[in-house]
């Protein structure tokens, strides 16, 4: 072969890549970062704050890093410039770096030395490198040259799990091999008389029952530390190792871990481990567990790093996340728990209730009716009033806003409401409201300019009183502005208030689950028929009570809008309103986004919180943007982040049902309780944001299943779009405009991504995740992309309608509006709304004769969906779905996504259907037809017509066997064998000459091409009301039998004469079609593993075509056209 | 999620059980001699990494069973429930006392077929997982120079992931034929297949050595490429008919064939696995816990560092940013 063709037109370029990070290491404040063959550069400052320095590209060809060995200079100033040994797999590469005053350069680099095999470990040996490989053996290399000086094996060539090397020279290094055995091997290459002379071990030790994976050696403790497949750490005393027949010791066996535990390392204090459970712990040389670090997604953490001047620990996971955990403080900035010593001879009675005023102030009622404050300052309590009227019952509630607003409110089951000004209690003012009970009390803040207290009494009605005061500040003044009714429910009576921006409605939640919208001033609106309806006193709702209007027995206002029973059973417990969204939480473990569009209420996107945790109390927004969901867990309360998945702060409090208080301000927060008569504590500095710093936020935490790119954004140079500083790398085609491919991602961690991947910076970003379903979503299909403002709006944006499927039979609809916002880094935003969602076995649930019908299989799996879009306006579109039971199922989604239903099905292939694709066929002066095409593990592709399913009568489908089941789809067009097993890719191309190219990739390695002929009865003979039914039929068809060493998984026809698929065996491989048989052009190795989606797309002739490959991590590739 | 929801999602599972079979592996085994007519003629046959047996199961019941002479050795490093005619030998692979051991059970014969369905644990990182699958089939490989007989069969799980072709070509050094091949009861989602390695014949001058471990080849420019055309690509045969059941499929609990569903326990749970000391502890609620701040009195607020502000951090991959 000749060198032309090795540069054979197209050839991929990797341009990012998202892997786990299985190396990291600290030298001094630089962080290296090993992910797929690449290096990060980090500079770490003394906040904790890592920026990128440089991406060290490729240097380790297809191995992937697991290590670093940093050389050690003699005058140990590694500030400026250092020697880095960069090994994994069985590769080995040195490279040369100043890094000095923040200035990246790479000075040199050596060949990529390849050796017979695996390397484990690494040690500098002056200039030399000694390393440990797979089958115990040490080899002692130059890397400069690249030539092995010595090697030497053991007597007992056993494959090896882990190794550790120690010293300094060649005479005394030692090797500490964990064998599959489980045991431990001690041994002396230096021993070795003659050059490949085997040396016999020196001790064995064994001790754990799983295979090693990982060693840590401490010398100036003589400390050895193992971490184990047996979930378990044991720490040796070893000495000196350097000394051969040293006694070693067990003086440790730890289990804390829940899984098997990959890594650990020692410092002189501490002991880190970390493994598949995703928690690192720390813990003392003793074997107490002194730490846990919470908060990586996925299949584990895979690289531990320490700065132990900083004492900060650095973990790297599975989900290509690193963050940063301080060793000292314990994690927590909290103070823990005080008990502020109520009970005393001076202060009878037993408190009932508490709240915080702000974050110095604490108010405590007793069943004695008295009311007590405790500065958190001076710490002293002090008694402000008493009133008998509030013996015994009593609910007390703290005015929001800083310090309260130096207000809170007290309510009695006599129906009598007292707002007490905590300077100046003696102007406390009295209201009568009820002649009943009062079941709740909440305020409502808007700015500084508005203040309503909400009290609910008997029979649903709610008093809204404004509360002003007077410019003295000595006097308050009470004014009952309206009353509202509740919906009517057993428990009746609100939990929760806030203003809705700009202020003309209040957003309420109720005991019963329902979220409700009331006008704030109703008295304002001259017909109460349009701002709200009004509710007499039969005690029914407002809501279908307009004859009521302007009777003697008006009670209160009704709801303008309500999502009814939206949290269940157990109630709503809290309404914050942030960035023109309403936010809600529920006991019913979920939070809501929603939203006000034409005076109504409309659910977004509902999320669960954190496993476990079914008590959600509120949620608060931090300043750093991302919001905590504040909540109890058994008998925990817990502070808990979505976007960390940290629990930041958990008080054991013994649960949500005794009374308690929570604030929060940007430099501190407190959580009161009552707890054994008295009132206890908690409170930490820094408000709800803990120390613990996301040095890069993680994607997926299990495999990515599916991707699809959705549009290009072109953002003008007005929205500030950063761009390469180095020029010498900037890519032709990456000046101009900011061209930002937004892609989704789906993955068996449950949850869908929107990113954002800038052609121009080689950056990615997640902007959303949508976390509905409760399985692995396998699928996602995509359509209607549009701008928001339409096709005449210049402005950029984006806007798409997404289904998603996956494990038990469920199928979520949701539609995306991506928007330019200069405030986040990539300069947009993602908003998600969610639209309907689908489980068949929910489905049958709902069928009236569902005794008569077979329940569909809830453990069914989605595996792939194509959507099917009719040239008619108001059809469809219909989403065709994959499934493991052996169906090919159609559904329709109509109302612009609202409502999804199951239309038809079919068991033609009897076997786990692995592939929909759909396409359509258009020809002169006739109808467009849509096709689909489904792949089962047979091999089998069959072809279906749909153009006329949706017509009236159309014989395109069977009538259902039952009614109420779906339609039975009639059998295929065409039938074709491609492969021998199963079929894991499936793409169509339409041809100039108006057949369609058709190509799929198979389990057993194989590409199948055909070209498909649609040939439609001449018109003479489809004369009549007869349907028009067209022919397939297959022209030409080749086969690659041995195209790739595993699955195809991914394959696109880009052209009729290019075709580019990848494979499992990690090869994206370029074909030219065409002529006859398809030929290999080239192909190039990819880093991602276990690669189940491809997705290609053109971007600019400039930019050429872009591919994200999504598996065990994404890469994104591009070639130039 | 039930005990019978795996039953429903992995029919192969279900059958297993069913009838009897220690691991839903059984399956493969009965499928590629459906293809490849392994068996026949075979009267002493070696399982390598045995455990939990459920290929020595067939092996005895295929073979074992046929009178005097046929004799099924199985061998692996973990104790394994006995099974009626097969001979276990607890023991290491690389071992040359194991090859030994295995030859004196054939009474100095070598063995026709030694097969070897041994996987590790896999850890989730893909390429370690790929290099110790080949090492452990290496190891098996080398064993089997040992005590196969030439023209005999060796079949032996391999992962099909980047460097198989490795794997390939090695194995082509030592048989005339080298298929890949994959039953219908595994999964299309999982990247094993078995190497269905015929005729061996090792090349002129080689003598087995187990105090050598095999390695694996490296990539070579001209006939095994990296990323070139001519990379090594065995042929791929599908086993098992496709009226046999689809390992991919949900099942309803209730087969065609008109039998009633029953639940079936496992026919033979681990013995002793390297979690099991974890686990009790765990059960006890003894496993080490961390100290949460609230057991201990920590003194005042005053006292504690400064906390750190969180950066916005939403980027995955940042942007190389550099001041030169």
């Amino acid at each position: 072969m000749d060198a032309l063709e090795d540069y054979v037109w197209p050839r991929a370029t990797s341009e990012l890549m998202l892997l786990p990070v299985t190396g990291l290491e600290c030298v001094g404040d630089r962080l290296l970062a090993g992910e797929g063959p690449d290096v990060l550069v980090y500079s770490l400052d003394f906040g904790g704050h890592l920026r990128m320095m440089k991406r060290m590209q490729n240097l380790l060809g297809h191995y992937l890093i697991h290590g670093f060995r940093v050389r050690p200079e003699p005058n140990g100033d590694l500030d400026a410039e250092a020697m880095v040994a960069v090994f994994g797999s069985k590769g080995l590469r040195i490279v040369k770096v100043s890094w000095g005053q923040g200035h990246f350069r790479e000075l040199w680099r050596s060949g990529l030395w390849n050796m017979s095999d695996w390397i484990w470990d690494a040690r500098w040996l002056e200039g030399n490198v000694a390393l440990a490989l797979g089958h115990n053996s040490v080899v002692l290399y130059d890397p400069v040259v690249g030539c092995i000086l010595q090697e030497v094996p053991c007597t007992d060539r056993c494959t090896l799990s882990s190794a550790c090397l120690i010293g300094d020279t060649w005479k005394e290094v030692t090797i500490v091999a964990g064998a599959v055995s489980n045991q431990l091997l001690v041994w002396y290459p230096a021993a070795a008389l003659a050059d490949n002379k085997p040396v016999a071990p020196d001790r064995r030790v064994s001790g754990h029952v799983g295979v090693i994976f990982s060693m840590s050696y401490l010398e100036s403790k003589g400390l050895l530390a193992t971490a184990s497949e047996d979930r378990s750490v044991r720490i040796w005393k070893v000495g000196d190792l350097r000394v051969p027949g040293g006694r070693v010791q067990s003086i440790g066996h730890c289990f804390g871990h829940s899984a098997r535990v990959w890594q650990v390392k020692l410092l002189e204090n501490y002991l880190i481990s970390a493994g598949e459970d995703c928690v690192c712990l720390v813990w003392s040389h003793e074997g107490e567990i002194l730490q846990a670090f919470r908060g990586h997604q996925g299949r584990g953490i895979r690289a531990i790093a320490a700065h132990e001047r900083q004492t900060w620990v650095i973990t790297g996971g599975d989900d290509s996340g690193i963050r940063l955990w301080h060793l000292v403080g314990r994690g927590y900035p909290g103070s823990g728990v005080s008990a502020l010593s109520f009970k005393s001879h001076s202060r009878p009675g037993t408190l009932k209730a508490v709240t915080l005023a702000g974050s110095w102030r604490l108010l405590a009622v007793t069943d004695t009716g008295a009311l007590y404050l405790y500065d958190l300052e001076i710490k002293c309590w002090e008694q402000l009033l008493e009133d008998k009227y509030f013996q015994s019952y009593c609910l007390l509630e703290a005015a929001p806003g800083p310090e309260g607003f130096g207000l809170c409110a007290m309510a009695n089951g006599e129906g009598r409401v007292k707002v007490v000004p905590i300077n100046t209690p003696t102007a406390a003012v009295d209201q009568t409201l009820f002649p009943g009970k009062v079941h709740s009390l909440s305020w409502a803040l808007r700015g500084y300019e508005e203040l309503l207290l909400l009290a609910s009494g008997p029979g649903g009605v709610v008093a809204c009183l404004e509360i002003s005061a007077a410019p003295s500040g000595k006097a308050i003044f009470v004014k009952e502005r309206c009353r509202y009714l509740l919906p009517p429910s057993k428990q009746r009576w609100h939990t929760c208030s806030t203003f809705l921006p700009p202020g003309d409605f209040l957003v309420c939640g109720d005991r019963r689950g329902s979220v409700l919208l009331f006008p704030s001033r109703p008295g304002l609106l001259k017909d109460p028929g349009v701002g709200g309806k009004a509710g007499t006193g039969t005690g029914v709702s407002g809501a279908d009570s307009g004859s009521g209007e302007g009777g003697n027995a008006f009670v209160g206002w009704g709801p303008v809008s309500t999502l009814p029973s939206l949290h269940g059973k157990q109630g709503v417990t809290s309404v914050t309103c942030h960035g023109g969204y309403v936010y809600t939480t529920g006991r019913d473990g979920a939070y809501y986004q929603l939203f006000v569009r034409g005076g109504q209420l409309q659910p977004v996107l509902r999320q669960k919180s954190c496993r476990g945790m079914n008590w959600l109390a509120g949620l608060r927004m931090v300043p750093d943007g991302s919001m905590v969901i504040l909540g109890f867990h058994a008998n925990e309360f817990v502070v808990w982040s979505p976007r960390s998945h940290e629990k930041l702060h958990i008080v054991n409090c013994g649960g949500g049902h005794r009374s308690w208080a929570f604030s929060d301000t940007e430099a501190a927060m407190a959580f009161a309780y009552l707890k054994d008569g008295d009132v206890m504590l908690y409170q930490a500095l820094g408000g709800c944001t803990r120390p613990h710093v996301i040095l890069r936020e993680g994607l997926h935490g299990r495999e990515i299943t599916c991707v699809r790119r959705v549009g290009t954004i072109t953002l003008g140079p007005e929205f500030g779009v950063p761009s390469l500083m180095d020029p010498d790398n900037l890519e032709p085609g990456s000046e101009g405009p900011g061209l930002t491919d937004i892609v989704i991602t789906c993955s068996e961690d449950t949850t869908v991504c929107v990113l954002a991947l800038p052609t121009t910076t080689g950056s990615a970003h997640a902007l959303t995740a949508v976390c509905n379903h409760i399985s692995s979503v396998r699928a996602v299909a995509v359509w209607g992309i549009g701008t928001p403002g339409g096709s005449q709006d210049p402005r950029p944006g984006l806007t798409a309608h997404v289904v998603s499927a996956g494990g038990r039979a469920e199928m979520h609809c949701f539609s995306i509006l991506v928007t330019p916002d200069p405030s986040t880094p990539s300069r947009l935003a993602c908003h998600v709304m969610h639209l309907t969602s689908h489980r068949l076995d929910e489905y049958w649930d709902r069928q009236r004769n569902r005794h008569r019908m077979i329940k569909v299989d809830p453990e069914t799996r989605y595996m792939s969906l194509a959507v099917c879009e009719f040239d008619r306006p108001g059809l469809g579109p219909l989403v065709a779905a994959a499934c493991s039971d052996g169906a090919v199922r159609l559904f329709l989604l109509q109302n612009s996504g609202q409502f999804l239903r199951l239309f038809a099905e079919t068991f033609h292939h009897k076997r786990c259907v692995l592939k929909v694709h759909s396409f359509t066929h258009e020809a002169p002066n006739q109808r467009r037809r849509l096709f689909l095409c489904s792949a089962a593990t047979d091999g089998n592709l069959a072809f279906w017509d749909l153009t006329t399913v949706l017509d009236c009568g159309s014989n395109a489908l069977e009538p259902p066997e039952d009614p109420g089941l779906p339609y039975r789809l009639g059998t295929p067009s065409l039938t074709v064998q491609a492969h021998s097993c199963g079929v894991n890719s499936l793409h169509t191309l339409p041809t100039n000459d108006g057949h369609h190219l058709v190509a799929s990739g198979s389990e057993d390695g194989s590409i199948h091409v055909f070209m498909l002929a649609v040939e439609m009865p001449e018109l003479e003979e489809a004369v009549g009301e007869a349907e028009m039914v067209s022919q397939l039929r297959v022209l030409e068809e080749y086969s690659v039998p041995c195209a790739h060493a595993a699955h195809v998984t991914g394959l696109k026809i880009l052209s009729p004469s290019l075709m580019v698929s990848a494979s499992i065996d990690q090869r994206l491989t370029f074909w030219r079609l065409g002529h006859g048989e398809p030929t290999f052009m080239n192909s190039t190795v990819y880093h991602v593993p276990d690669v189940a989606d491809m997705d290609c797309w053109p971007v600019s002739p400039e930019f050429g075509h872009r591919c994200a490959l999504g598996g065990q991590g994404l890469e994104v590739y591009n070639w130039y056209d | 999620m039930g005990r019978t929801s795996k039953d429903k999602r992995d029919v192969y599972y279900r059958l297993a059980k069913e009838n009897g079979w220690r691991a839903r592996s059984a399956f493969k085994l009965l499928q590629l001699d459906e293809q490849f007519q392994l068996f026949q003629g075979v009267t002493r046959a070696v399982d390598l990494c045995a455990a939990p047996g459920s290929w020595s199961q067939v092996l005895s019941q295929k073979i074992g069973g046929q009178g005097c002479g046929h004799v099924v050795v199985a061998v692996d490093l973990q104790a394994m429930a006995p099974i009626p005619g097969v001979v276990q030998i607890q023991g290491d692979i690389t071992q040359l006392s194991t090859a030994k051991e295995i030859i004196q059970h054939f009474e100095g014969c070598p063995a026709d077929l030694v097969v070897c369905d041994g996987a590790p644990d896999v850890t989730g990182l893909h390429d370690v997982d790929e290099y110790m699958q080949a090492q452990l089939l290496l190891a098996a490989l080398n064993i089997a120079t040992h005590v196969l007989k030439p023209g005999g069969c060796f079949v032996a799980k391999i992962f099909r992931g980047r460097d198989v072709t490795l794997l390939y070509s090695q194995l082509r050094v030592f048989f005339s034929s080298v298929l890949c091949a994959k039953p219908r009861s595994s999964r299309n989602s999982s990247i094993e297949a078995f190497a269905v390695c015929q005729s061996y014949d090792p090349p002129a001058g080689f003598t087995p050595d187990l105090t050598r471990p095999l390695l694996d080849h490296s990539y070579d420019p001209d006939f095994n490429q990296l990323d070139g055309p001519s990379r090594i690509i065995v042929p791929f045969v599908t086993c098992g008919d496709l009226s046999s059941y689809d390992s991919d499929r949900s099942y309803p609990l209730d087969l065609e064939d008109g039998s009633e569903y029953k639940y079936t326990p496992p026919t033979q749970p681990p013995i002793s696995p390297s979690y099991q000391e974890a686990c009790r502890l765990k059960k006890k609620g003894w496993l080490a816990k961390e100290i949460h701040p609230q057991h201990h009195p920590i003194s005042r607020v005053d006292t504690l560092p400064q906390p750190l502000a969180t950066p916005e951090s939403h980027t995955l991959l940042a942007p190389e940013m550099e001041d030169n």
